[in-house]
């Protein structure tokens, strides 16, 4: 890395302790970008199925529930503000006001995953399944692949709230909570993407 | 440099920032007529929403250079692809077939 991408000394706002100016650690950010990848592939999955079947993916997204895509994607954006604030309140040394950030990050993952659930169920109730046509067939291999990584990284938020309460973190040494919250916020970024391809875009 | 509490207003305020442009979206697809407009719409605003987790949530403003492209550079193609494939669907079918 050259000089211009080193940290500027006097300032406060960063996750970043080492030297080459990363914030959380490498692993993390090899995680994030293979995941990034895997959705990428997932995206161009979306518009090639798109462009071969332009009817079905104009008529898809009016037959889908507009309302808990909105709702989740209310929720997503609002864990992952959680998540910030609770880095923030972890680097001001106010480890339990950390926790209940994290404690919300945590309820957010948990409505997220509720609200999906009867999302599924209201499709069926409409008929909509993984066969109906290709377009509900992208829609619930990239939701559902989405579904499994909120899950997973809600367990991760309860993990770090664990390591917090168990004193593993201070305010210097944190780079496991910046690890996971840089994973949310990747959660959160495929999520923003998805939402308008599924269920704006006609 | 940021005081704390210059930070916590500018985070709070991108939150909010980010939930308007969600609902704009929602209006967007129960009301706005589909159309190319709309389409350049709906590529910008994710365009910006993703900008602002990258740079203020993931904090790769001032970060690590390499890894700052890479995630901005996402947050150009795919709201670039969504504008080419409403313009060009025909021509793209064409490019993926195997027949």
């Amino acid at each position: 890395m050259n000089q211009a991408t080193l940290p500027n000394p006097g300032q406060h706002f960063s996750f970043t302790t080492h030297s080459k100016n990363i914030p959380g650690n490498l692993a993390i950010w090899a995680a994030i970008l293979s995941e990034m990848s895997e959705f990428a592939v997932m995206f161009i999955v979306y518009f090639i199925a798109r462009v071969h079947n332009p009817e079905l993916f104009f008529e898809g997204p009016t037959r889908l529930n507009t309302l808990a895509g909105t709702a989740n994607t209310l929720i997503m954006l609002s864990s992952s503000f959680f998540v910030v604030r609770s880095v923030m309140a972890v680097r001001d040394d106010q480890l339990k006001a950390a926790t209940r950030w994290l404690w919300g990050a945590v309820a957010c993952g948990i409505l997220y995953l509720i609200i999906k659930y009867l999302e599924y169920r209201w499709n069926a109730a409409q008929g909509l399944e993984t066969e109906t046509n290709i377009f509900y067939g992208v829609y619930y291999y990239v939701t559902f692949n989405h579904f499994l990584h909120v899950g997973w990284g809600t367990a991760g938020l309860v993990w770090v709230i664990y390591r917090i309460n168990s004193g593993f973190y201070t305010k210097t040494e944190h780079e496991g909570l910046v690890n996971m919250a840089l994973y949310w916020h990747m959660i959160d970024l495929a999520w923003i993407t998805i939402f308008p391809l599924l269920y704006v875009i006609r | 440099m940021m005081t704390k509490q210059a930070e916590i207003k500018l985070i709070d305020t991108l939150w909010i920032v980010l939930i308007c442009l969600t609902l704009f979206s929602a209006w967007m697809a129960e009301r706005a007529e589909p159309g190319f407009i709309s389409i350049v719409i709906m590529a910008a605003v994710l365009a910006i929403k993703g900008r602002i987790i990258v740079d203020h949530f993931m904090e790769l403003k001032h970060a690590n250079k390499f890894i700052r492209t890479l995630m901005r550079a996402y947050f150009y193609v795919i709201p670039a692809l969504i504008i080419i494939v409403y313009l060009y669907p025909d021509q793209i079918a064409r490019w993926t077939s195997l027949s």
